[in-house]
C-alpha cells in the first residue's frame, strides 16, 4: 500500500507538480522541545542560549556520509546569511556511533576544524534529538520557528534539490523556507524527502517496567 | 486514482520513449586481480538521471562494484569491509568454497566488521558474481546496488582464440532496472523496474570492434527474466553456461536469462559496417504468464514500463577492428565430462508449493519449497560428501522461478516441458523454471563438509528468496571422526598488544573454525573463518582499549572468550 502511495504522488509530480505540494503536508504544527547538545569547542549548546533566534536551520548530518560530505560550504553559507538574519544554523550529528567509528567526537571536532565549519556542530550521542525530530537521513534539513514561545516545525526535508551539482540547484528548499518566514509569507514547500544516508537509531536497551 | 494512474503513466511512457534517443557509454566497471581483494560496502550515490543523484550502496563506492580477476589454482583472500547502515553478507555465486566462506545468510558481516574469507579457486574459466546474501534483506540490498562480476581465468581458456580484452572485445554486461521518485530516489513499488540498466547505466551505448565480441551477459535483476537477442535478429553463439565453457559454441537467436544466470556470447561485428548499430535486446513481448516481466500491467504490484514489450538494452555502435582481433569462430572449445544420471547414487524431489496469485492488493502469500518456509534454524537436506546427487525440481505453480544452488555445479539432465535447450547444454548453477515443469540435474558435492554451516538452495528472484523459497543443506563427512572433546584452550600474546596478536593453542594439532574479535561497546571488528594464524592478527588500527576474542574449535564447535588489550 505504501508503494502504491508514493508512486500515485510521483506519477502526479511529473503530471502537475503544482497538485503535488498539497500532498506533502503533514509536518506541520509538529512541536520540538529545548536541548543540551556539546558542540565540537566541548560546550554545551541549547536552542534557549539564543534568546533573540526568530527560528533555525537545523541540519542533521555526519562525517562518514558521502552525501553529507558534499554540503559543507553550503551549510557555512545557509548560517553566514540567515545567522544575522536572527536564523542561526546548527548542524547535529545522530548517526550510531557504535557503527561508524568516523562520526565519533574527536572525528567531528577534526572535521569541523578542516571544512572550517561556522556553525555549532554537535553530537547527539544518545540519537534522542535526531528522533524527536525525526530525522531520516543525512542531511536531512528542518526549518523551525517560535510560535508563542514554542518551536514550530515549518519546513522538513532536503537543503536543495541537488547535491553534487550545486551549480545546478533549482530549489532552495530550506533557504526558500526560512525566506518565506522572515517575510511574514506561508512556506512554499513545507516538506521533501532527505536524501542521503540512512540514520540508524540503536535499539534501545529494555525499560525496567518492561522487564 | 485509476484514471490519474493511467494518465500520469502515459506521460510517463512518453518520456521513457523519448529517453531512448540519448545515450549515455556504457560503464565498464573496474577491476581488481591478485590475490588479495579489498572489498568495501558502502553508501554511495549516482547520477542516473538529470537533477538530484540518487542514493545508493556499492562495493568500494561503485554501484555496481569492481570485477575480480581470479586465477584457477590461485587462494585468494577477502577483506570485506562493511561500512553500510546494515548487517549484510556478500555470497560468492557459482564459486566452489567451504560453506563457512560461501556468504550466504549464516555469514553475516554487521556493520563496522571486516569479514575475511578465503579460498583456493577451483572453480573452471567462467563469469561469475558476488551480491549480498541477508535473509529478508537480499531484495533491498541487491537493489541498492551491491553486487560485482567475478571471472575466472585458467590455462585452458588462455589457450583459445576468444576474445579476451577486458571493455575492449570482452564485455560484462549486468542487466537490472530501477524505478526512480520525484527527487531520483530509488523506489521499489515492484520487483520490475521501469527504467533499464545496463553496468548501472541507464540508455547505454557502447563503441564495439568490427570482429568477434565476447558479451558475458549477467542477470542480477530482482525478478525480470531477460528474452535476449539483437534487433536484427542475427545469429550469436553461446561459449559458456554459467560454470564454465561449453564443449563447442552453440548457435542462436535468442537465450532465455532468468536471474542470477549468467551466459557467454560471441557476436560477429565482423560484416557490420563501421559506424552501423545493432541493439541487444530483450524481446520479453508476448511471453507466457509465469515468465517474470510478461504481467501486461505498467502500475501496481507488479507493473513495470518494461513489462511485456520488446525494449533495447544495449546499442552498439561498430567500430574499426582492433590489432589482432578474433575473425573466427573456433569450432571446438572444451572437454567437458558431465555427470549423467547413471553416476547419481542419491535421487531427491522439491515442490514448490503455496504462492497465491497476486490480486489487484498486492502481492499474494510467499512460495515454498514442501510447504517448508525457509528458516535460519533448520537443515532441511543433509549431503554425503563425494556424493553424486539427482535432483528434480517441480513447479506445478502459478509462476516461474529461477532455481539456484550453492556449492557446486550441475548438469541438466532433463526438462519435463520439452528438450533440455541447447544454450544451457553446460554447467550450471542457475535455471528457468517454468509453469507446470519439472527440471532434473545431478551433480556431486565434493572436497567441502561443515556440519555447522549449511549451503543454500533457493528461488534467485530477489522476492521469492527473501519469501521463503529456499531451503539449506549441510554436506557432512561420515568418515570424519571427532578426536577431542574438550574445546581446545588458546593465549593471546602478546597482552598487551601494539600491531599484531598472535594466538597460542594449547594443543597444536588443534584447528581454529572461527574468531570474532569484538571492542568493548560491542563493535565487531573482525570475523575470521579458518583464520591462518602463523602471521598473527593485524590490529594496529584498532583503537586503544580492551577487545574480546571468541575462538571457536575446529573438531568441538565449541567457543572460548579471552581478553585482550591494545596500548
Amino acid at each position: 500500500m505504501k508503494g502504491r502511495f508514493y508512486k500515485g504522488a510521483i506519477l502526479l509530480l511529473l503530471a502537475a507538480p503544482v497538485i503535488t505540494l498539497l500532498g506533502f503536508d503533514k509536518i506541520s504544527n509538529k512541536m520540538i522541545s529545548d536541548f543540551s547538545l556539546r558542540n565540537t569547542d566541548s560546550r554545551y549548546v541549547s536552542l534557549k542560549d539564543y534568546p533573540d533566534a526568530k527560528g533555525f536551520i537545523i541540519v542533521f548530518t555526519c562525517n562518514h556520509c558521502p552525501f553529507a560530505k558534499l554540503y559543507p560550504p553550503r551549510l557555512n553559507d545557509l548560517n553566514q546569511k540567515y545567522k544575522p538574519l536572527g536564523v542561526p544554523l546548527l548542524a547535529i550529528s545522530s548517526t550510531d556511533t557504535i557503527v561508524y567509528e568516523e562520526d565519533t567526537y574527536p572525528m567531528m571536532v577534526a572535521k569541523a576544524k578542516k571544512e572550517h565549519f561556522n556553525f555549532p556542530y554537535l553530537f547527539d550521542e544518545m540519537q534522542a534529538v535526531a528522533k524527536n525530530f525525526q530525522a531520516q537521513k543525512t542531511p536531512h534539513a528542518f526549518v523551525i520557528w517560535k510560535e508563542n514561545g514554542r518551536w514550530e516545525v515549518k519546513y522538513s526535508g532536503a537543503i536543495d534539490d541537488n547535491g553534487a551539482e550545486p551549480d545546478k540547484v533549482k530549489n532552495r528548499y530550506a533557504a526558500n523556507a526560512v525566506d518565506a518566514l522572515l517575510g511574514g509569507k506561508e512556506v512554499p514547500i513545507k516538506e521533501t524527502k532527505s536524501i542521503g544516508c540512512q540514520i540508524n537509531f540503536r535499539p534501545l536497551p529494555a525499560s525496567p517496567k518492561e522487564r | 486514482m485509476l484514471l490519474r494512474n493511467l494518465f500520469a503513466g502515459a506521460i510517463l511512457l512518453l518520456l521513457s520513449f523519448n529517453s531512448y534517443g540519448q545515450y549515455n557509454t556504457l560503464h565498464i566497471p573496474d577491476t581488481l586481480s591478485g590475490t588479495t581483494f579489498n572489498l568495501n560496502i558502502r553508501d554511495t550515490f549516482v547520477q542516473f538521471r538529470p537533477g538530484n543523484q540518487t542514493i545508493t550502496a556499492g562495493i568500494n563506492g561503485a554501484f555496481w562494484g569492481p570485477t575480480l580477476f581470479l586465477n584457477k589454482g590461485d587462494s585468494v583472500y577477502m577483506n570485506v569491509h562493511n561500512f553500510h547502515n546494515d548487517t549484510t553478507t556478500l555470497h560468492w555465486h557459482g564459486m566452489h568454497l567451504p560453506a563457512v566462506m560461501d556468504g550466504g545468510p549464516h555469514q553475516t558481516i554487521p556493520p563496522g566488521t571486516i569479514w575475511q574469507p578465503y579460498w583456493k579457486v577451483t572453480n573452471n574459466a567462467a563469469t561469475f558474481w558476488y551480491h549480498p546474501h541477508l535473509h529478508m534483506k537480499t531484495e533491498e540490498q541487491l537493489a541498492a546496488g551491491l553486487g560485482g562480476f567475478i571471472i575466472i581465468r585458467d590455462a585452458v581458456e588462455a589457450a583459445l582464440p576468444l576474445p579476451r580484452t577486458y571493455g575492449v572485445d570482452d564485455l560484462p554486461l549486468v542487466l537490472t532496472s530501477r524505478s526512480f521518485d520525484a527527487s531520483n530516489a530509488f523506489i521499489h513499488v515492484s520487483p520490475y523496474g521501469d527504467y533499464m540498466l545496463v553496468n548501472g547505466t541507464m540508455n547505454p551505448q557502447v563503441s564495439l570492434p568490427k570482429q568477434y565480441v565476447r558479451l558475458r551477459i549477467l542477470n542480477a535483476e530482482l525478478e525480470r527474466g531477460y528474452n535476449l537477442g539483437f534487433s536484427d535478429n542475427r545469429t550469436f553463439y553461446v561459449i559458456g553456461n554459467d560454470g564454465g565453457l561449453l564443449d563447442a559454441p552453440v548457435p542462436v537467436t535468442r537465450v532465455k536469462l532468468l536471474v542470477g544466470e549468467r551466459v557467454e556470447i560471441l557476436v560477429n561485428l565482423g560484416s557490420d559496417a563501421i559506424g552501423s548499430g545493432v541493439d541487444l535486446e530483450a524481446f520479453n513481448a508476448g511471453m507466457p504468464f509465469g515468465f517474470p516481466g510478461s504481467e501486461p500491467s505498467t502500475t501496481g504490484a507488479f507493473g513495470s514500463l518494461l513489462n511485456n514489450i520488446n525494449f533495447p538494452i544495449l546499442h552498439i555502435n561498430v567500430a574499426a577492428a582492433t590489432a589482432g582481433a578474433i575473425t573466427a569462430l573456433p569450432a571446438v572449445l572444451v572437454t567437458n565430462t558431465y555427470l549423467t544420471a547413471a553416476d547419481a547414487t542419491v535421487t531427491r524431489t522439491l515442490n514448490v508449493t503455496d504462492g497465491t496469485p497476486g490480486g489487484p492488493g498486492g502481492p499474494g502469500t510467499p512460495f515454498y519449497f514442501d510447504h517448508t518456509p525457509f528458516a535460519l534454524a533448520t537443515i532441511n537436506k543433509t549431503v554425503d560428501l563425494n556424493t553424486v546427487e539427482m535432483w528434480s525440481v517441480t513447479n506445478n505453480n502459478v509462476f516461474g522461478h529461477s532455481f539456484h544452488i550453492h556449492d557446486i555445479q550441475f548438469k541438466i539432465l532433463s526438462r519435463s516441458s520439452g528438450p533440455v535447450n541447447s544454450y544451457e547444454s553446460g554447467w550450471k548453477d542457475t535455471y528457468y523454471l517454468g509453469v507446470n515443469e519439472t527440471v532434473t540435474f545431478v551433480a556431486k558435492f565434493s572436497d567441502y563438509a561443515d556440519d555447522i554451516h549449511p549451503f543454500m538452495y533457493h528461488c534467485h528472484m530477489a522476492p521469492h528468496e527473501d519469501g521463503g523459497l529456499m531451503g539449506q543443506f549441510v554436506v557432512k563427512d561420515a568418515t570424519g571422526v571427532a578426536t577431542t572433546k574438550q574445546p581446545g584452550d588458546f593465549t593471546i600474546y602478546p597482552n598487551p598488544a601494539n600491531n599484531r596478536v598472535y594466538v597460542l593453542l594449547a594443543d597444536p594439532a588443534m584447528q581454529v573454525y572461527y574468531i570474532t574479535i569484538t571492542n568493548a561497546v560491542g563493535r565487531t571488528m573482525y570475523m575470521l573463518p579458518r583464520p591462518q594464524l602463523a602471521g598473527g592478527i593485524d590490529v594496529s588500527n584498532f583503537a586503544p582499549g580492551v577487545y574480546l576474542m571468541q575462538l571457536t574449535d575446529e573438531q568441538t564447535k565449541k567457543t572460548i572468550v579471552k581478553r585482550f588489550v591494545k596500548e
